[in-house]
């Protein structure tokens, strides 16, 4: 692969090490990772229960700083950024999909798929078309007034990926989007991914499953901590 | 997001939660209807309070009265001639500050209707100007005039009790009293003039009541007072008047006697003046005093008998009565903010992952914040607002339950200190709260179970 600067990397984390807790015994969740992802690459992340997945997820996400070592999103360097840029990163540049769904309980799904537009500040009336959009590429335009307990577990995560996509970020990150799916459903919900994938964006995506793993380009394997194995197929 | 979002996004809270918002309220609402109740009740304190004070002459009514002289003074006070007529028309000499003076004679006498019954009465003769120092109004007819003080006319103005007590048959028709002759310790005199019926206005709204042929509001029926007739109003003294000219009293009942002296030296019962201008209250007294002075050969055996004072312990008692008022109510209000933020701070727990969730889609702490603000602000708006319902509700129980003296008065701006008031509390109540979501780790949220 053609290495380019690393302004123009997806992804770029140097030696990054996150620990938790400062007691007597502190967890080294990430113990000094570094990762290149380029624009466009459909990344499978792999790994044992507690071997740093998520962690590494949450900080590529935006949702959390390193101990140290330096952590850049979409050219900019996150690992000293203050809460109101990191929220800015996650608004526009980077959508997120969870293993829990995590949608809101109170909102139809029209609303849950609008929510990262109402924090862009985006009027009401170009919500409204663009989370139909978004509604339409994951097939749920009949479910728009829908509430997510009214939706099977399958619908609930493709409202999750339409969530992630309406503000067309760049970067997607999926933490275990099947671990709570059939095989039918997560069939689905990796072909919305593989869709995005083939629309330019950047998808990492965590999993268990050797079988979702090998469909992506490259699959890195971490273990306690650590990337061990980083291997394109 | 803005406010905007941030309010709805409240409502929408609220409106989840209808009972436990209400609950939540309930402090606010009561607050704020007693607020509101305060205020009501004693700005209608103060409203029949100026109302009466106005029929009764208002502010610049001053009287002079006689006082007993100092100390200084003791061995002269013989040498004063005290309050008589000389001393009104001195102070005539004042119109830039005196707008009217009326001097009193007062003497009692037996008033008798040839068509009518006979009546004992204190008949008052004054000049003209005493129409406008004690505020009468006519009713029919006209008040005295220079002419008839002049002429020493047997003219005679009667307040509305007496006509009502000379006539009984006839008062409450349609029938005219004026032109009929009435005798006045066996003097004819010709009525020239009736006064209008003074009334409280908790009287006059019982009697419009009646009027309408309505069955009397239940209030009315029960409990010992029945209003006009159970009490002396005070204004009693007017409708029992009976107005003659200063003159004609004077040369009619009083002269003739042995010593009487010359009118303008007669002693005088009653001296009344009206100030021009509120304004100059303070100088027009000062300027009276000077020409008094000169009219008692200096000796201080006069004083003045103004509104003020009384007009002071009244918003005095006014005031502490709102104090007493706003504390329950601020107390109240206290108790339904600490209320709010006791249930905003158990709605964020409950929604710590929602908050989660907003954060990982790109919410600012600032948005976080300003969602709980906005949502504790709305409850406290929707609570001021319902206690503006509760209050009216309460004036009007208090209404059925304890008659009023005065009516309650709602005033804007009680309304909008008593709903401004409920919204201050649903933000500050809020701030704490907020403050905490705020702080909230998106991660440690998100993990939240
Ligand atoms: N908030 C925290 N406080 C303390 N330790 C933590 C915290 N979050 C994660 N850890 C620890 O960090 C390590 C990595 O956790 P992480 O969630 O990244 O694992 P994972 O690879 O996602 O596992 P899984 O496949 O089970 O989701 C674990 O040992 C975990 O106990
Ligand atoms: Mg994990």
């Amino acid at each position: 692969m053609k290495k380019t600067p690393e302004s123009s990397a997806a992804v770029d984390l140097r030696d990054v090490h996150k620990i938790y807790g400062t007691g007597p015994d502190p967890v080294a969740a990430l113990d000094g990772v570094s990762l290149r992802i380029d624009p466009g690459e459909f990344v499978a992340i792999t790994g044992t229960s507690g071997s740093g997945k998520s962690t590494l997820m949450h900080l590529v996400g935006c949702l959390d700083t390193p101990t140290s070592g330096r952590v850049s999103v979409a050219g900019e360097d996150i690992s000293t950024a203050g809460s109101d840029r990191l929220a800015r990163l996650r608004n526009r540049s980077i959508g997120f999909v969870f293993q829990a769904f995590n949608l809101l309980p109170r909102l139809d799904v029209q609303g849950n798929i609008e929510l990262p537009l109402v924090y862009a500040g985006i009027p009401r009336r170009e919500r409204r078309q663009r989370a139909l959009d978004a509604a339409a590429k994951v097939n749920l335009t009949d479910r728009l007034t829908h509430r997510p307990s009214q939706l099977s577990g399958g619908q609930c995560q493709r409202v999750a990926v339409a969530r992630a996509l309406v503000n067309d970020p760049a970067l997607i990150l999926a933490d275990e989007p099947t671990g709570n799916l059939d095989t039918t459903n997560g069939a689905d919900v990796l072909r919305l991914l593989a869709e995005l994938h083939r629309s330019g964006r950047t998808i990492v995506l965590v999993t268990h499953d050797p079988a979702v793993a090998a469909r992506a380009a490259r699959v890195v394997e971490m273990r306690d901590g650590r990337i061990v194995k980083d291997t394109a197929t | 997001m803005n406010w905007l979002s941030g309010l709805l996004i409240g409502l929408r809270e609220i409106r989840e939660h209808k009972f436990r918002s209400f609950l939540t309220m309930l402090g606010v609402i009561l607050g704020v209807a007693s607020l509101l109740a305060m205020f009501a009740l004693t700005a209608g304190i103060a409203t029949g309070w100026r109302n009466t004070m106005q029929q009764l002459g208002g502010l610049e009514r001053v009287g002079v009265n006689d006082k007993q002289v100092s100390l200084e003074f003791a061995d002269l006070a013989a040498l004063s001639p005290g309050r008589t007529l000389a001393d009104a028309e001195a102070l005539r000499g004042l119109p830039h500050l005196v707008s009217h003076v009326a001097p009193e004679m007062q003497t009692p006498a037996t008033l008798s209707a040839p068509d009518g019954q006979t009546v004992s009465a204190r008949v008052v003769g004054t000049w003209p100007d005493n129409l406008a120092v004690s505020q009468h109004e006519v009713a029919a007819g006209r008040f005295l005039t220079d002419l008839d003080l002049e002429r020493g006319a047997r003219v005679v103005v009667l307040g509305d009790a007496k006509v009502a007590q000379l006539w009984p048959d006839e008062y409450g028709t349609d029938a005219d009293f004026l032109g009929r002759t009435i005798t006045i310790n066996d003097r004819p005199f010709s009525v020239v003039g009736v006064l209008a019926l003074y009334q409280r206005e908790e009287d006059r709204r019982r009697r419009e009541a009646a009027a309408k042929g309505g069955p009397a509001p239940a209030r009315f029926a029960m409990g010992g007072r029945r209003g006009g007739s159970g009490r002396r109003n005070m204004f009693s003294w007017k409708n029992e008047s009976v107005i003659v000219p200063l003159s004609t009293l004077y040369h009619e009942f009083r002269s003739g006697q042995p010593e009487t002296p010359p009118l303008v030296m007669a002693k005088l019962d009653n001296l009344n003046f009206r100030v021009r201008d509120l304004q100059r209250f303070d100088e027009t007294l000062t300027a009276v005093q000077n020409l008094l002075r000169g009219t008692r050969r200096g000796i201080d055996d006069y004083d003045f008998d103004t509104r003020e004072d009384w007009f002071e312990r009244m918003e005095t008692s006014l005031r502490s009565t709102q104090l007493s008022g706003g504390l329950i109510a601020g107390i109240s209000l206290l108790v339904g903010g600490i209320g709010i933020a006791n249930i905003m701070l158990a709605s964020i727990a409950q929604r710590v992952r929602e908050l989660g969730v907003r954060l990982a889609v790109g919410a600012r702490r600032r948005d976080v914040f300003l969602q709980i603000l906005a949502e504790s602000t709305v409850i406290g708006m929707i609570g001021g607002f319902l206690g503006l319902g509760a209050g009216v509700v309460l004036l009007d129980l208090l209404g059925r339950v304890a008659p009023l003296e005065s009516p309650p008065v709602i005033e804007p701006s009680a309304i909008l200190i008593s709903v401004g008031f409920a919204t201050a509390v649903g933000v500050l109540s809020g701030l704490y709260p907020a403050w905490r979501a705020s702080r909230l780790d998106p991660i440690a949220a998100l993990r939240y179970e």
